[in-house]
């Protein structure tokens, strides 16, 4: 039996608490003085007039890294998961904030669709409730179902998918693929009948009750599908879309894409609301049966329904006041509209993330290598969904107004020269742009005290801190620690998400950004120790000044011996050399700077 | 009931009868060309030595690319599924085999090495990952363009020999590569069953006890990245070989993840998985590329997250555990046939 | 009536089958102690009745619920606090904050301050400091004050006296045998001293299976039931 070893702090005196706190750290602080030490260094061998702006630009990438890597840290510090699908949430909201901004009326167009398939979700009492009533039924009525979701998804695949290449240059395998899919179609339906005919009883496998599920699932699915198609939605018009580089005009160009003739999606819009709606519900009814809720069904309240209301009533006032919610967005200043991207971006990245979590992370947290390698697959996902969707890989977006002048009176002048509205400002003698060294910075710095205050000050934050170590106890207290997670990865994808919308005016989108930013946020989150918060700061800053100061290097060349011309290292290497701190870092201290050491 | 036919395990006739499954497919591959040249080309047998055009020609391409590839997930498959590392760092295992030379393989294998005593788990993933960005970036920067050809690669790199030389002797190079593949792999199950190879799992299951069992577990990690870099490697010679065209792109995080998609889809630690894996892999691509163009790595990614969340064991660990319970139940029934009651002990917890 | 009841209970942890059928009772107001070997199943009863190992087969009842099938987070709020082997209190969290982590409902800890303070003084004075320095009996009794800041009925106390200096032992004891008068207990418990003038019934737990049970005064004197399912004599 272990003994009382560790003595109580109390007995023990102030000096010899400080000497062997120094002893238990002595790699950690040398590590971080000669950190220190080299960034000091770099700098002074810098242009006097360059330093502030390197510093300054390093602040900016460190901003945007620490976006990525906040969220990073607290998933991995919460879930033990490394969300390396974080990068392409950066991305996406990069690209949904690019449209918000520049196409908004296409926005528009698509959030209708979207709210009635997800209005019935917010009736979930209702659909559990009905799935104990068809976990109740008679075998033949789930027999039936099944063919019947098998039919509608292969008529909806042959109207979408199957149709739709028809018209396309190489249809020479179209026939074929059509054969192939028509006999696995088939020979899914002979082994539902199959199973039909040889069921056990319904109550006692769930073998039947899944397949129940999928059948639900599937219809719903297919129904809002082939709902879509038929709704009259901008992007269908190839001329109307065709006004804006976009995924459909630049495929027309390329004479990729056959559009659709205009009488395919002539659906009467009461009928595509009707569907899309019932497909929605029919999803959530589906994934209400996949597991049994007996033990904790709720009533329905009027607060359900008046979210369902409200989401419909949302999805009626878009689809009507379209026209004019569009004018008024685009009458407003790029300013607003920025504000705007950035406030659904952040919200389409939480809910991205809490989506990710809940349906693919969730059923794999006793497989962890499992949860790494879907995160990988969602990423690329994510790379090749926006590639679908936006077609031109890369975009540029411009600088809000507020961010934007020029002419008279610019640059401006000192710290107030920042709120002057011109693009770039004037201080202690180097040349800023306002957006990129004053904004970023700015709200870096806010979602820094932002978080901290969550964190340090509320009940959730507590939560969040006792889940990092512990998730198991939280649990046993009587905390929902699932729904903290849930709320973990959302609020860190919104950041991400944000930090995306934040870096597209500076640095422009392309489907590569996101991969570029999860390496820093790794590597600031690795430097800084994985679990840290306020390491995965300090790490990120650390990235971003690494970054900018060797750019710097790169323009006037570092004089190394035995070389005649200075080396330059061109731009491209700079990433290198934040992984090669990386590298160091974790093989001197495994742990990172602040991270706790394993024990 | 008859006891069970003994057979002969020990000579020549032991070890066809070990290898059977290696050397029908092996028999099965080298045949392969010929019967597509006869069958859908309407071309005679030389022409397959005399690399006419044709499907026979084409698909031996194809059929070396999925060799290459199962080389390549092979070697992961010792590292992730037998030894229980996860490396991000593979696809810097190939690319050095593509871009530089064998020797250097061994080089990395112990850059890796140095690593390996230092960190574990997720900290020696993203070292790894690390590791090879570093290398990802460099080879396609413009510093290194004399050499590396920046993002473009390197083209036409010349075979050294006769029989390295894909576009004038396919069916060589086609032999060549299935006997370099199908030679690794008795290799790597050889490995396996030798002691060695027990300890490689047990330091997958659990290192601590594997080194309190006075085990030096770095000596055994070592060996496995050594082998694994130097196979990795062969393949990328190999590509270098194959393709007009060398990318950076083998060296990126997407080709780690491509080998962790072969074994994903075949069977995590199985290495017959990697084989299936491979042409399962390499074909889909193909066709669905065809069939569907841009649309298909969507459904590739697709594919892969529902592999994860529904068929967690590949292909081949699935049938191996289906197998499994029809013998068990095989079993059971005849000890309830013979009224045998053989009660196995449970385990000591 | 009984406040837990606990009949048939099979549980696995991953292929390994711990629990092979565990009944036991424990009525409102007294102190039951889980005795057994290392590795007989003692901690998986606990964790089975939270919900933290689910039960394959079997049901656990708490005062006239099945809960069997409920999340652990559901139980704990019906009111079961937990304090688990080896403390497992937060480390980064300051006493305070481990104390109001534990709060279902606001005002929670500021009703029971006193209560809590009153059995363990030392709390109060270390209020502010987090939880890694505490020393390791602070720690244990910090892990028995967060399980008694919420209403809890039922308290699993698991291995309370684990690496304690016997001073701070007979402090654990004293304050566990106030605070019975404010809840019931299951207790498991290693050191056999502990346990018999602690409980006032006794379940021993053997290779999975709960195989006696009977009043802690009459096992205290059968030294052949002890020998053969708790090992040494005492």
């Amino acid at each position: 039996m272990t003994t009382d070893t560790k003595p109580a702090p109390e007995t023990m005196s102030k000096q010899a608490r400080r000497a062997e706190w120094l002893r238990e750290n002595r790699t950690r602080l040398s590590v971080i003085a000669a950190l220190v030490f080299i960034l000091l260094a770099a700098l002074m061998g810098l242009e006097p007039e360059d330093r502030f702006a390197t510093i300054m630009q390093g602040l900016s990438v460190g901003a945007l890294t620490f976006l990525v890597a906040s969220g990073l840290s607290l998933i991995f510090g919460l879930m033990d998961v490394l969300n390396l699908a974080h990068g392409e949430i950066f991305m996406l909201g990069a690209y949904v904030g690019w449209t918000i901004y520049t196409r908004f009326d296409t926005a528009l167009d698509v959030a209708v669709p979207l709210l009635l398939v997800a209005a019935p979700f917010t009736l979930m009492p209702l659909w559990r409730r009905l799935a104990e009533k068809i976990r109740q039924l008679d075998v033949n009525w789930h027999g039936a179902l099944w063919v019947v979701a098998l039919a509608v998804a292969y008529v909806a695949w042959f109207l979408v998918f199957a149709r739709s290449r028809a018209d396309a240059p190489d249809s020479g395998a179209s026939g074929f693929v059509i054969t192939i899919v028509t006999l696995v179609f088939a020979t899914g339906l002979a082994a539902l009948l199959w199973r039909w005919r040889h069921h056990r009883s319904v109550g006692e496998t769930a073998g039947e009750m899944k397949l129940t599920a999928w059948s639900f699932f599937i219809v719903g699915l297919g129904a809002a599908v082939v709902a879509v198609t038929k709704f009259p939605l901008v992007i269908w018009d190839a001329e109307d879309f065709a006004k804006s580089p976009s995924n459909f005009s630049v495929q027309i160009d390329l004479g990729q894409l056959a559009p659709l003739p205009p009488d395919t999606f002539g659906w009467p819009t009461l009928m595509a609301f009707a569907v899309l709606l019932a497909g929605g519900a029919l999803i959530a009814l589906g994934l209400s049966c996949f597991r049994t809720h007996a033990g904790e069904l709720i009533a329905l309240t009027g607060r359900h329904w008046a979210a369902f209301g409200g989401m419909l009533a949302a999805a009626m006032v878009l689809h009507l006041g379209k026209v004019s919610i569009n004018e008024w967005i685009f009458g407003l200043s790029t300013t607003w509209r920025f504000f705007l991207a950035m406030a659904v971006a952040t919200g389409v990245g939480a809910a991205v993330g809490a989506f990710i979590e809940v349906v693919l992370i969730r059923p794999l947290y006793d497989r962890p290598i499992y949860q790494l390698m879907i995160t990988l697959g969602v990423g690329f996902i994510l790379i090749e969904l926006v590639r679908e969707v936006w077609g031109r890989p890369e975009f540029t977006m411009a600088r809000p107004a507020a961010f934007n002048g020029t002419g008279e009176g610019c640059p401006g002048e000192g710290l107030g020269g920042f709120f002057s509205g011109c693009s770039t400002v004037e201080v202690f003698g180097s040349r800023l742009r306002v957006y990129n060294e004053g904004f970023i910075v700015l709200v870096g710095i806010l979602v820094l005290i932002g978080v901290t205050l969550l964190l340090k000050r509320t009940r959730i934050g507590m939560v969040i801190r006792a889940g990092v170590q512990d998730p198991e106890m939280v649990q046993a207290l009587g905390i929902n620690v699932r729904r903290v997670f849930t709320l973990v990865f959302a609020m860190g994808s919104g950041l991400a998400a944000l930090g995306g919308v934040l870096a597209a005016p500076s640095i422009g989108l392309s489907t590569g950004m996101g991969a570029v930013f999860l390496l820093g946020a790794i590597v600031a989150l690795a430097v800084g120790g994985l679990t840290s918060f306020p390491g995965a700061a300090a790490g990120a800053v650390l990235v971003g000044l690494l970054q900018q100061i060797i750019i710097r290097y790169g323009q006037t060349g570092i004089s190394v011996p035995f070389l005649d011309e200075p080396f330059k290292p061109s731009p491209t290497v700079v990433p290198a050399a934040a992984i090669l701190l990386m590298v160091v870092v974790l093989l001197v201290l495994p742990s990172g700077l602040f991270g706790r050491s394993e024990r | 009931m008859t006891a069970p036919t003994m057979t002969d395990r020990t000579g020549l006739t032991g070890w066809l009868q070990r290898r059977r499954g290696v050397l029908i497919t092996a028999a099965l591959l080298v045949a392969f060309p010929f019967i597509i040249s006869i069958v859908v080309d309407g071309q005679g047998l030389a022409a397959v030595w005399s690399n006419e055009q044709g499907n026979a020609r084409f698909l031996q391409g194809l059929a070396i690319e999925v060799f290459i590839l199962a080389l390549y997930a092979l070697s992961y498959d010792l590292i992730l599924g037998v030894t229980g590392l996860l490396s991000f760092g593979h696809a810097m295992f190939f690319a050095v085999g593509a871009y530089v030379v064998l020797i250097a393989a061994l080089l990395q294998a112990f850059l890796f090495a140095i690593v390996l005593p230092r960190v574990k788990g997720i900290t020696f993933a993203l070292v790894t990952l690390g590791f090879a960005s570093v290398f990802w970036i460099v080879i396609q920067s413009s510093d290194l363009q004399e050499w590396a050809g920046a993002e473009i690669g390197l083209q036409g790199v010349e075979a050294p020999v006769w029989f390295l030389d894909t576009t004038n002797h396919r069916f060589a190079f086609y032999l060549v590569s299935l006997a370099i593949l199908l030679g690794v792999f008795v290799l790597y199950q050889r490995i396996i069953d030798a002691p060695a190879g027990k300890v490689f799992a047990s330091i997958r299951e659990n290192e601590d006890r594997s080194l309190m069992l006075g085990y030096n577990t770095f000596w055994f990690k070592l060996m496995v990245l050594v082998v694994a870099s130097i196979t990795a490697a062969l393949a990328g010679a190999m590509h270098t070989m194959h393709q007009p065209i060398v990318t950076p792109n083998v060296a990126s995080l997407a080709f780690t993840v491509t080998a962790l998609l072969i074994i994903l889809i075949g069977g995590v630690g199985t290495l017959t998985g990697a084989l299936v894996g491979a042409a399962v892999y390499r074909l889909l691509q193909f066709y669905l590329d065809r069939w569907y163009g841009a649309a298909s790595e969507l459904l590739i990614g697709l594919a892969y997250v529902l592999l994860v969340l529904y068929l967690p064991y590949g292909i081949v660990g699935t049938w191996r555990a289906r197998s499994l319970r029809i013998k068990e139940g095989r079993d059971r029934l005849l000890q309830m046939v013979t009224g045998a009651s053989k009660e196995t002990s449970s385990p000591e917890e | 009536m009984s406040l837990l009841q606990l009949a048939g209970i099979q549980t696995f942890i991953e292929q390994f089958h711990i629990l092979e059928g565990v009944d036991l009772e424990v009525a409102e107001g007294e102190i039951v102690a889980l005795l057994g070997r290392n590795g007989a199943g003692k901690t998986t009863t606990l964790r089975t009745i939270l919900g933290l190992n689910p039960a394959r087969s079997g049901s656990v009842v708490f005062d006239g619920d099945d809960i069997t099938a409920r999340r652990s987070f559901d139980i704990a709020a019906m009111g079961i606090g937990y304090v688990p082997e080896h403390r497992a209190i937060f480390a980064d969290l300051s006493v305070e904050e481990n104390l109001r982590i534990a709060e279902r409902k606001p005002g929670d800890l500021a009703r029971k301050e006193e209560f809590i303070f009153g059995l363990f003084p030392d709390l109060k004075r270390l209020i502010r400091l987090p939880g890694t320095n505490l020393s390791g009996g602070q720690q244990q009794m910090l892990a028995v004050a967060r399980a008694l800041v919420a209403d809890n009925r039922l308290l699993l106390i698991d291995e309370p006296s684990e690496g304690l200096a016997p001073v701070i032992i007979e402090q654990m004891m004293e304050a566990i045998r106030q605070l019975s008068s404010e809840s019931t207990v299951l207790l498991v418990e290693q050191n056999f001293i502990v346990a018999s003038r602690l409980a006032q019934r006794y379940v021993i737990v053997e290779e999975g299976r709960s195989v006696k049970t009977g009043s802690i005064a009459d096992l205290v004197d059968d030294d052949e039931t002890i020998r053969r399912y708790l090992g040494t004599g005492s």
